[in-house]
């Protein structure tokens, strides 16, 4: 069975369903009616002939009937005419007075026949009708039998019967289907509300959770609908805002405990104790800095017109973790930077982005080798390293929030990578990590497109970090 | 030299001023923004460390005050805020360098050096690093104790990384110091300074590093 899913397509099927029944069963019922009525119009044509007649039969003083007709009514009712004919009968229905040339009855009646009643007659191939009714004027009962032929009847009546389906029956199917794409017109502008209010929820997600659906130009029967919706989104905004806040301010709140923790362990005296902790109090500032982060990028909108320059990204990262790489006796690299790489997006978060890359390179590799951004003209940032590797079993799964290979290694909460993923999503970006030739692993950022450089210096999008 | 620390939270603020004070700094702790707006207009500082978040005001307000009196004392923001919104705020507000919450004292100090070694500061004309000691103002080289020759060119490039020891020099930024903005330089001309430099400072025994950041820039380091 046919399933229609949108109210204008079920509205159609209905509608098409009830045009073939109707522009069947209109135009017959049509008909019948104008049959009937019709035919009510010949039978008093007839009733009206015979009551004429019987204004000119009467009784003679010796008690026999007599009928004088003038000569315009029996010139009209003449054989020679053969439009019509007359009879009249006496009881047991021997004719008295005849149009017709045998002088007969134009119809034989029973006796005690009902003293009114319609006849047809087919004689070959022409038919007619005619009327029986009693025609009292005193002593025993007469008949008056009145028939006209239907070759000659009113000729206007029977061709607008027979000519009905023709000229006029097909007329309903057309109005009807005109009916049926006024009807969807007007469903489709009572639904552009709707419409436009689904387009609205597309964009609601959690950086936009101020977003709620107009009652404005809603069809009555849907705002109860939206009503609830928006009280619905009203809840998890608050919901949501609370979580969120609550993670930021968590954030907030540690940090100043940990700068003195971090302070104080600075003045302690036993170097390898100091070091110890210092290390635990850096993975601690590293998760904190890393749910800030999350928490942050949630409600982060890239604003429409943002543009960062992958090439001066590469190079204020690569600058800001220099030193961090060469104290541990590490080196990093920046290539293909010596021109703007316009994007479109946020040249902070990328920068966070890359940052976290090249930290997560840097913490996978032995001292000696070289950590390298690379920047291509196409709209793409890898970060190469020349470390064990990602194996391909692991290529998805690194991304994931608090994902680690090693549980037990400390000081990486498995936070770095799923920001990373984070942020280059927001972009409309794709990553990768792909085997590096010569060993090592390549994590790759390629954006959809590129913005044509303008010949003037880019220095204006360079980040602050 | 003297130095003024906000910092709303006494514990901390005890903290650093022992550690401040260690590194050589004369330490003034002001709790609250209005004492410390009151200290800055009637004390002169070297330079302030402001923390952020304070109970009275915004420690930008502070810092707002005193570049509106045209007040250019050098001032570093340490903030608990982490974004970059709060940094670049920070930044544009008139302070000349941020920490983020938590910090290697280290850090602070080597941060805090850097800024009083600027331009335009009276201190740090001489630069030192490792064995080797550079007066920027008779263009002098100490190795050791022993004065060494030179060329105008190699102090120049020296001193750029000296300026800003431990960070990373951008090469474009040591060939606009060595040449002028207005000369086109052969992106290999960098190269050969550098190299020069880096040969002559072995040959004299200094136990400072240059780093090579390829694409990147130079970075000199205490050599371990």
């Amino acid at each position: 069975m046919l399933k229609f899913r949108s109210v204008v397509s079920r509205i159609i099927a209905l509608h098409l369903l009830a045009i073939v029944v109707t522009s069947i069963c209109m135009p017959l019922a049509l008909y019948m009616m104008l049959n009937y009525a019709a035919q009510e119009l010949h039978h008093r044509a007839l009733r009206e002939r015979a009551a004429e007649i019987l204004r000119y039969l009467d009784r003679g003083p010796d008690g026999a009937p007599r009928l004088s007709l003038p000569a315009a009514l029996a010139q009209f009712y003449s054989e020679a005419y053969g439009r019509a004919a007359y009879a009249v009968l006496d009881a047991s229905g021997n004719a008295l007075f005849s149009s017709l040339a045998g002088g007969g009855a134009i119809i034989r009646v029973r006796p005690q026949a009902t003293p009114f009643e319609y006849f047809a007659l087919h004689r070959g191939d022409t038919g007619l009708v005619g009327v029986t009714v009693a025609a009292d004027i005193g002593g025993p009962p007469l008949l008056l039998q009145v028939s006209e032929d239907l070759e000659h009847r009113d000729v206007l009546i029977d061709d607008i019967v027979a000519e009905f389906f023709t000229r006029v029956g097909w007329i309903t199917a057309p109005i009807l289907l005109l009916l049926l794409v006024i009807d969807v017109l007007i469903f489709r502008r009572a639904l552009r509300p709707i419409v436009a209010a689904s387009a609205l929820a597309e964009r609601i997600g959690p950086a936009r959770t101020e977003l709620r659906l107009p009652e404005e130009g809603m069809p009555q029967e849907v705002v109860p609908l939206v009503n609830a919706v928006n009280q619905a989104l009203d809840r998890l905004e608050e919901g949501f805002r609370g979580q969120r806040e609550f993670t930021a301010d968590a954030a907030h709140e540690l940090r100043t405990p940990l700068a003195i923790l971090r302070t104080q362990i600075d003045t302690i005296a036993d170097r390898e104790l100091a070091s110890s902790l210092r290390d635990d109090i850096e993975s601690m500032s590293r998760l904190v800095n890393q749910l800030l982060d999350i928490a942050e990028l949630e409600t982060f909108v890239i604003g429409e017109d943002e543009i960062a320059d992958l090439a001066a990204i590469a190079t204020e990262i690569a600058t800001y973790i220099a030193p961090l790489a060469l104290a541990q006796r590490k080196t990093v690299a920046v290539t293909g930077a010596d021109h703007p790489v316009l994007v479109c997006g946020n040249a902070d978060t990328l920068g966070r982005a890359v940052r976290n890359l090249v930290e997560n390179a840097l913490s996978h590799t032995a001292p000696g080798t070289t950590v390298e951004i690379s920047v291509v003209a196409e709209g793409e940032l890898s970060v190469m390293d020349r470390g064990p590797g990602v194996p391909s079993a692991e290529r998805e799964q690194i991304f994931r929030r608090f994902w680690r290979r090693d549980r037990r290694r400390a000081g990486n909460a498995g936070l770095g990578l799923a920001i990373v993923k984070r942020i280059v999503e927001m972009h409309g970006a794709a990553i990768g990590v792909a085997d590096r030739p010569g060993g090592g692993a390549i994590f790759s950022i390629r954006f959809p497109a590129v913005i044509e450089a303008d010949p003037a210096p880019a220095h204006q999008f360079e980040t602050t970090l | 030299m003297r130095l003024l620390l906000v910092e709303d939270n006494e514990r901390f603020a005890g903290l650093l001023k022992r550690g401040l004070a260690a590194a050589g700094f004369v330490v003034d702790v002001m709790l609250t923004a209005r004492d410390a707006a009151a200290a800055l207009r009637e004390n002169r500082f070297e330079i302030v460390v402001l923390d952020l978040g304070l109970p009275d005001a915004d420690g930008l307000d502070v810092l707002g005050e005193m570049r509106h009196r045209e007040d250019a004392t050098p001032v570093l923001i340490l903030t608990a805020r982490g974004s970059l919104d709060a940094r670049v705020l920070g930044l544009q507000s008139g302070a000349d360098d941020y920490l983020v919450k938590p910090f290697a004292l280290e850090e602070l100090v080597a941060r805090l050096q850097a800024l009083l070694r600027r331009p335009g500061n009276f201190l740090g004309v001489t630069l030192k690093l490792g064995n080797i000691a550079l007066d920027t103002v008779a263009r002098q080289v100490l190795v050791g104790d022993q004065p060494i020759v030179f060329s105008a060119r190699e102090i120049s490039v020296l001193e750029q990384l000296l300026r800003r020891s431990g960070r990373v020099v951008a090469k474009n930024l040591l060939a606009d110091n060595i040449y002028g903005l207005s000369q086109e330089v052969g992106s290999n001309a960098v190269e050969v300074y550098v190299h020069r430099l880096r040969k002559h400072l072995a040959e004299v025994g200094a136990r400072v590093q240059i780093h090579t950041l390829r694409g990147v820039g130079y970075l000199i380091a205490e050599e371990k």
